[in-house]
């Protein structure tokens, strides 16, 4: 469990969020959606501590996560998984290199066992074959997906998506939703995943929290947010044809 | 000055940050060697054309320059040591370093830092500075003395092969310069000096790149500053050393 208390966060004077209020449950996809610049990659950061909110507290099962000292912090890190909106993989490592990165780091696992875990994880994204590519050499598409494949190779506790399904295809993007939301329920993570794809929205929303110029103006699931009366997520969501015709079908 | 103060600060800051125990030896040992041969093998090539020619030019220099007939001719070979050993060696080389060590570390990093590589890093719970910078500080500190002893080397044998050709003097005198008065406290000396330069190349330009912001232009505008800064600083620093080893 997430707990976001009355966070602030301006950049030189220009203020980003302001008094954001919201709980995020394990074994449960909180999908956070706004306008591009609304916000959303700003909280994502103050969440995990790449940012200090300017107000606030930011709360990790009852544990006050904005005021640990950094060693602790470091230990709590170990339990999360994040997936960057430009995916951010190492151009230094090959793919398998890359998700196997953090295990290095903190198992004793032998090689073996950690390309077995490697294996197992890239197959999760439907990625076969590429083990030995750099970054580069790879299409975003892909990038995007051995991110996350990196993500959850410690098999996190908490897992924060940017944009996972920007830049993916129709079908890939409904692999990867679909695969957050199984390991999300399967290992009762806590996500959070921000995006502004609405079939994100409709296929995995359990918990929407809608962002407005800085401010959460609407809190639902994606069953009550075809209804909402929230003239700027109505705006949002109802911003292309498709989506005002089933409205209006309905 | 303020800006002065806040560099000085976050430098510190990121140095205690760098000085901690690796969280794997391991990794730790694998990173250092591959920074090792990295470092030597991007600067030996630079090191072997810079050495030989400004050794033979001291030594052409020198004799041009030697009319008088009460010097004695073997004085060139002492020149060329005395020069090669108490300035070009480590200040000179630690100067070119600066350019091409340190604006290839300060962008590397930098890269890694607008492309949030290192926030992966941080997110993971990795100490991204102790993983990144410090085998290169240890690479860089541990190998310079060598780097300066095969720039001597090189150096004294670029002015051989100048003498050998031309015939300015015979090289039975050069080498009876190079051995006469030979004092071996400016080897380590000259050995200490470039160490110490060496870490300062390396610690500041990893600071210019760790801290860049602005994309791609920013992470060359930190790469010029590194060099500025390191080459002021060595300058300093050859100053203070002198004064405090010699
Ligand atoms: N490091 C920063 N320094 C200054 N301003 C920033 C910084 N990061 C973000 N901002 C500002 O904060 C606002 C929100 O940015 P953010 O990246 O959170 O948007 P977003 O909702 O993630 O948009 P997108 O969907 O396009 O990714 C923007 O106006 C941006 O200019
Ligand atoms: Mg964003």
């Amino acid at each position: 469990m997430i707990e976001v208390k009355g966070l602030h966060k301006e950049f030189d004077g220009k203020q980003v969020l302001s008094d954001i209020n919201i709980k995020f449950s394990p074994g449960e996809c909180s999908l956070i959606i706004g306008a591009s610049g609304s916000g959303k990659t700003v909280l994502l950061k103050n969440l995990v501590g790449l940012y200090e909110p300017d107000q606030g507290d930011i709360l990790y099962d009852g544990k006050i996560f904005t005021k640990m000292p950094l060693k602790e912090k470091k230990l709590f890190r170990r339990e999360m998984g994040m997936l960057f909106q430009e995916s951010a993989l190492f151009d230094f490592a090959t793919v398998q290199e890359n998700v196997m990165f953090p295990m290095d780091f903190f198992t004793d696992w032998s090689f073996e066992q950690k390309l077995e875990r490697v294996n197992f994880c890239l197959k999760r994204v439907n990625l076969e074959n590429v083990n030995h590519l750099y970054p580069n050499q790879i299409s975003g598409g892909m990038q995007k997906r051995v991110g996350i494949a990196r993500a959850i190779a410690m098999n996190p506790k908490y897992l924060f998506c940017d944009e996972p399904n920007s830049g993916l295809d129709p079908t890939t993007s409904i692999v990867i939703d679909r695969l957050i939301q199984e390991i999300t329920k399967e290992y009762q993570i806590t996500t959070v995943i921000n995006t502004h794809d609405m079939n994100s929205v409709m296929e995995i929303g359990d918990h929407i929290g809608f962002i407005h110029k800085g401010k959460l103006v609407w809190e639902g699931n994606n069953k009550e947010i075809m209804d909402s009366d929230c003239q700027p997520l109505n705006d949002f969501v109802f911003a292309n044809n498709l989506a005002r015709q089933l409205k209006k079908n309905k | 000055m303020n800006n002065l103060f806040q560099i000085t600060g976050e430098y510190w800051q990121l140095m205690s940050r760098v000085f901690r125990k690796p969280e794997k030896w391991s990794i730790f040992r694998k990173q250092f060697w591959t920074e090792s041969q990295k470092l030597i093998l991007a600067s030996l090539l630079l090191l072997f054309i810079v050495s030989a020619s400004i050794g033979a030019v001291i030594t052409i220099q020198t004799a041009n320059n030697l009319e008088s007939p009460f010097i004695p001719k073997y004085y060139v070979g002492v020149m060329a040591r005395e020069t090669l050993v108490l300035e070009f060696c480590s200040t000179m080389v630690a100067l070119i370093l600066a350019g091409k060590m340190g604006s290839s570390i300060s962008s590397e990093i930098g890269s890694m830092r607008i492309t949030e590589q290192i926030d992966a890093m941080e997110i993971m719970g990795v100490n991204s500075a102790n993983y990144l910078i410090l085998p290169k500080i240890c690479a860089a500190t541990i190998f310079s003395p060598l780097l300066m002893l095969t720039s001597f080397f090189i150096g004294l044998l670029g002015g051989g092969l100048l003498v050998a050709i031309t015939g300015i003097i015979t090289l039975a005198q050069y080498i009876e310069g190079l051995q006469f008065a030979f004092r071996e406290w400016y080897i380590f000396y000259s050995m200490i000096k470039m160490a110490v330069f060496c870490f300062i190349i390396t610690s500041i330009a990893a600071y210019f790149g760790y801290y860049a912001k602005g994309g791609s232009l920013g992470v060359g505008r930190s790469s010029t500053r590194a060099i500025v800064v390191t080459s002021t600083l060595i300058l300093i620093f050859d100053l203070i050393l002198t004064k405090l080893l010699l």
